[in-house]
């Protein structure tokens, strides 16, 4: 292809994207493209979030009092050799205690009050997958020696399913909003295309192949779909910004990513899929109306 | 007899020339549009390289649709369409640009883009060639010189006269060097006087080598140019003559002169 065509096609498609974009098209664009990259970014916090969970969930086997080492050995060996467990760690009532203080902090006084540690000795548990919690646990804590099980029972499940959920329900949503983004592209590059039907049948006469015909409104359409994802762009990393700010001033403890590396990225990605859209409906609506 | 074979080989030859020579036929073909219309009827023809030929009949005969199987704007039902040694009817989608860079046509209404200056009208099918940027120019403005309007080049169409557009239309028709030229009622809105001067416009176009086929009513340009006339009338050839009158005189009809 010729520099000069190449130009000409980039020339076109530009000056017929400014002449025929109206302020609610773009809008509509940007607030669609928008939408898709909030939900992204929703996502992306709930899978930061469970993956966080999913590093933090164990199940601690508490053992029976006054077991000979051996027999706290044996335990352990079969534990690591239940299926689905990753790593098996000893934890004793002293270390137990300690942890419990810990996590007490200024309430730790009550402990003084029972006097003696009330813990018995205990295994933490790391799953390989924490959808398979449950079944693991119920599985180690009929090992002979084991007293019984703690893994948050029901939490995890609930929050998986209801992130498997919000995955499903933002992905329709998500197909749906491009699909708004496609057509409302491809009705404005119609405009275009009747608004030049006879520079068309013209082009057709004198012997411009299809490609060369289409070429212009594919960059029509990747200009559109660029500028609309450049505006949502822009507002989704400003708003992001002001929203981790207000989150974790509000609820330290909610664990949202604050990197900007993520974010940064999911822009890029929205104006790469606003360009490819923007293509797509440029293509698809004039090769619609270009047959002869 | 030798002398037979040689005969029959000599004729043999001649009719394979002929055949080679013809840069348009036509093998029976039909074209009935989906309404039910007829648009031609089992026409079998042909036409050499650098013929001028006049395409006659009433309203509804066929010349257009005639036009348009030649430019595979439509496709015939019937038969098949030999265009320059391309198979019209079976070419690919794809071929069909290339068909009409070498056959181009030129209409009534001139169908020039009022946005553009003439010159830019007659660049811009150039362009859309992919023709070399730095001879656009020179091209563009040796055909508007051929047509006599190089010094109204920058003049929009609604600033030219009927007769102009359709000069630049024909520039915009041969800058890309046609084989075939199709002329369709060129001078249906224009007058007498215009008209000739489009007609001397084409008969220079075709001197140069262009196979030129031209539709039109207009009876006293048919018969001021003793050409080729095929005559249809409801989508068949009723007359072929190689010198022919826009209409055949009573009692010459049916006899072949000469
Ligand atoms: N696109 C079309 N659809 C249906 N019928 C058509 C179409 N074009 C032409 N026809 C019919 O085909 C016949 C020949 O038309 P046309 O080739 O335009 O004749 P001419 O150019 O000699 O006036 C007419 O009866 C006309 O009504
Ligand atoms: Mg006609």
């Amino acid at each position: 292809m010729r520099l000069a065509t190449v130009w000409y096609f980039l020339a076109e498609g530009w000056r017929s994207a400014r002449r025929n974009v109206s302020l609610i098209s773009l809008g509509t664009i940007a607030a669609s493209l928008f939408v898709l990259g909030a939900l992204a970014l929703i996502l992306m916090n709930l899978n930061h979030v469970s993956q966080l969970l999913q590093a933090r969930i164990e199940i601690r086997a508490f053992l029976e009092d006054g077991l000979l080492p051996e027999g706290v050995a044996a335990i352990r060996a079969q534990i690591q050799a239940t299926d689905g467990v990753a790593q098996v760690t000893f934890v004793s009532k002293d270390e137990g205690l300690r942890r419990l203080r810990g996590q007490l902090g200024e309430h730790a006084g009550i402990l003084d009050v029972v006097g003696e540690n009330p813990l018995p000795d205990a295994f933490d548990v790391r799953v390989e997958d924490a959808d398979r919690t449950a079944q693991v646990a119920a599985r180690i804590s009929r090992i002979p020696g084991v007293l019984g099980v703690n893994y948050g029972q029901g939490f995890t499940e609930k929050l998986l399913a209801t992130m498997r959920l919000v995955g499903v329900a933002g992905a329709v949503v998500a197909a749906l909003f491009v699909a708004a983004v496609v057509f409302i592209v491809g009705n404005t590059i119609r405009l275009t295309v009747i608004s030049r039907a006879r520079e068309i049948e013209v082009m057709k006469l004198v012997g411009a192949t299809d490609w060369f015909i289409r070429w212009p409104f594919l960059v029509e359409g990747m200009v559109l779909g660029l500028v609309g994802a450049a505006i949502s762009g822009l507002l989704l990393f400003a708003g992001y910004n002001l929203a981790v700010r207000y989150i974790t001033g509000l609820a330290p403890f909610i664990p949202v990513i604050t990197a900007p590396e993520p974010v940064a990225a999911l822009c890029v990605a929205l104006l790469l899929m606003g360009v490819l859209m923007g293509a797509v409906a440029g293509g698809v609506f004039v090769k619609r109306y270009l047959r002869v | 007899m030798p002398r037979a074979i040689e005969v029959y080989q000599v004729n043999s030859i001649f009719q394979e020339l002929r055949e080679v020579m013809m840069l348009i036929r036509l093998y029976s073909v039909s074209k009935v549009y989906p309404n039910g219309a007829v648009g031609l009827l089992n026409v079998d023809t042909y036409i050499r390289q650098g013929e001028f030929v006049f395409l006659v009949g009433p309203s509804g005969a066929g010349k257009t649709t005639f036009m348009n199987l030649l430019t595979r704007q439509v496709l015939p039902t019937q038969g098949q369409v030999i265009v320059d040694g391309r198979n019209v009817v079976r070419m690919r989608p794809s071929e069909v640009p290339y068909l009409r860079r070498a056959v181009r046509m030129i209409f009534q209404d001139y169908k020039l883009l009022p946005n553009k200056t003439a010159y830019e009208n007659v660049a811009f099918a150039l362009r859309v060639t992919e023709a070399n940027p730095r001879q656009v120019r020179t091209r563009v403005m040796e055909s508007l010189e051929l047509v006599g309007l190089a010094c109204k080049a920058r003049a929009y169409p609604g600033e030219l006269s009927g007769g102009e557009q359709q000069r630049v239309s024909i520039a915009r028709a041969i800058v890309g060097d046609p084989t075939i030229l199709l002329a369709d009622e060129p001078t249906g809105n224009l007058d007498l006087d215009t008209s000739w001067g489009i007609m001397e416009l084409l008969l220079r176009i075709n001197k140069r080598g262009t196979t030129v086929i031209m539709a039109t009513h207009n009876r006293s340009i048919v018969n001021g140019m003793m050409r080729r006339v095929i005559e249809l009338d409801g989508g068949k050839i009723v007359r072929d003559d190689e010198r022919g009158a826009y209409r055949r005189e009573a009692g010459h009809g049916m006899v072949l002169p000469g």
